[in-house]
């Protein structure tokens, strides 16, 4: 425990609002990072803020070499909804999406960063390496695939009868690995459970209805862009084999099958994902850095 | 495995035994019932050929024969023993871990009114996940 004679145990994490423009809209982004280096954008998950990827910024191995950064999304933990659009039912899109990490990418003067992505954030990374791939140093997709097959109905997930919090929450728990540390399964789900109304569903539209990427990644340059693709064996909603399949269309795509991991890689056991992400950015830092 | 199959417990009744066992133990933990203490209501689950009611009374779950006909629940899930097992496996293999997998695999059906499944989804899957923990705490 700390007292007034010993210095604070503050964690390398910073974190700072940051004014940008989007899609014609103000917005008020925040933002944390760590370390130097390379640029490593992260992208969080559906339903979710950038509080999953502070792991990773407290890794030193991590930060020696890289400038990690990630950011809550418009509408997501401590980003408001664009300004005047409370009223709105959200609605993540493709082109908004990327839009949005331009943006960020812009506002931030990063030099042909690295771009990290989960789930939804994985799903967009597929779609940044076939349009915009020569703005990226290489490109990572947790949890990514081209499509995947819907498994519940989302109008559960704001509805005035059921609590959006606890349903989110319930719903994605099994989404993470049995073995998880409780600790990191419950601070996974907690965000679920605080993410504002509609929030999950307004990016699932993205997910379900405006991202069908299938047979449309073509012309993806992984020697220019390296593209690498990692995947919990416990994810059942981008489940392995539907990321091999897509990888199977990306001549030069990576990919990795993670064991006794689930959805939420980067959060949900930090240990376990850092024996899988350490090597992928060795392999970034050494031939891309 | 016997050769006299007829005296011995089929993979059914093996399933739902522990079933039983399980939620005995579940009724009787007040931190296992107290994310249900806002629910009463039925539901019936079947296992494989087995049809079984569990009936919650403010989240203390009483499992029994579903004998009578037109006896009425609010939602069902009615999974193979196969499923089951491996849900209830410490740990379950991936992909047969949570009800939505199973479901998703096409191993497990989950139907009727969902609105209290939906409303209190976590208890339910804790519940119906509880024989996974029932042998390592005895």
């Amino acid at each position: 425990m700390s007292t007034r004679d010993s210095e604070p145990d503050w964690e390398p994490i910073v974190g700072r609002y940051l004014r940008v423009p989007i899609g014609g809209e103000s917005c008020r982004v925040y933002i944390e990072e760590a370390g130097n280096g390379i640029p490593l954008l992260c992208l969080h998950t559906a339903g979710a803020d950038s509080r999953q990827f502070r792991h990773l910024m407290c890794d030193e191995s991590v930060t020696a070499r890289f400038r990690v950064i990630a950011f809550d999304l418009p509408w997501h933990g401590k980003s408001y909804p664009p300004d005047g659009a409370f009223e709105r039912e959200y609605r993540l899109t493709t082109a908004g999406y990327v839009e949005t990490i331009r943006a960020m990418c812009g506002a931030l003067r990063l030099d042909r960063p690295v771009v990290m992505g989960c789930s939804i954030g994985g799903r967009i990374v597929l779609q940044l390496a076939h349009a915009h791939g020569g703005e990226f140093r290489a490109l990572i997709g947790l949890e990514a695939a081209d499509h995947q097959q819907p498994w519940y109905d989302t109008a559960w997930l704001h509805r005035p009868d059921v609590h959006g919090g606890e349903v989110c929450a319930a719903l994605v728990s099994g989404l993470l690995a049995p073995q998880s540390p409780k600790l990191h399964r419950d601070e996974t789900l907690w965000q679920y459970k605080q993410s504002g109304p509609g929030v999950f569903r307004g990016d699932l539209y993205f997910y379900r209805v405006d991202a069908d990427l299938r047979g449309s990644l073509g012309g993806i340059d992984t020697v220019r862009c390296p593209l690498y693709l990692l995947t919990g064996e416990y994810d059942f909603s981008c489940a392995p084999e539907d990321t091999l399949r897509t990888a199977a269309s990306i001549p030069g795509a990576k990919v990795t099958v993670m064991r006794e991991v689930g959805h939420f890689p980067m959060s949900e056991n930090p240990a376990r994902f850092r024996e899988y992400i350490l090597p992928v950015l060795d392999e970034i830092g050494r031939t891309h850095g | 495995m016997s050769e006299s199959w007829q005296e011995s417990a089929s993979p059914d009744d093996e399933a739902v035994s522990r079933l039983r066992a399980a939620l005995e133990t579940f009724a009787a933990n007040d931190a296992a019932t107290a994310r249900g203490r806002w629910w009463s209501g039925r539901c019936m689950v079947g296992v494989g050929n087995r049809r079984l009611l569990v009936e919650v009374v403010r989240g203390v779950p009483t499992l029994s024969e579903l004998a009578a006909p037109l006896s009425s629940w609010d939602f069902a899930i009615v999974g193979s023993v196969r499923a089951w097992n491996a849900l209830w496996q410490d740990p379950p293999p991936p992909g047969w871990h949570d009800l939505f997998a199973l479901a998703k695999r096409g191993e497990m059906r989950i139907e009727g009114a969902l609105q209290p499944f939906m409303a209190h989804l976590q208890y339910v899957k804790d519940m119906l996940s509880a024989p996974r923990h029932g042998r390592r705490r005895s």
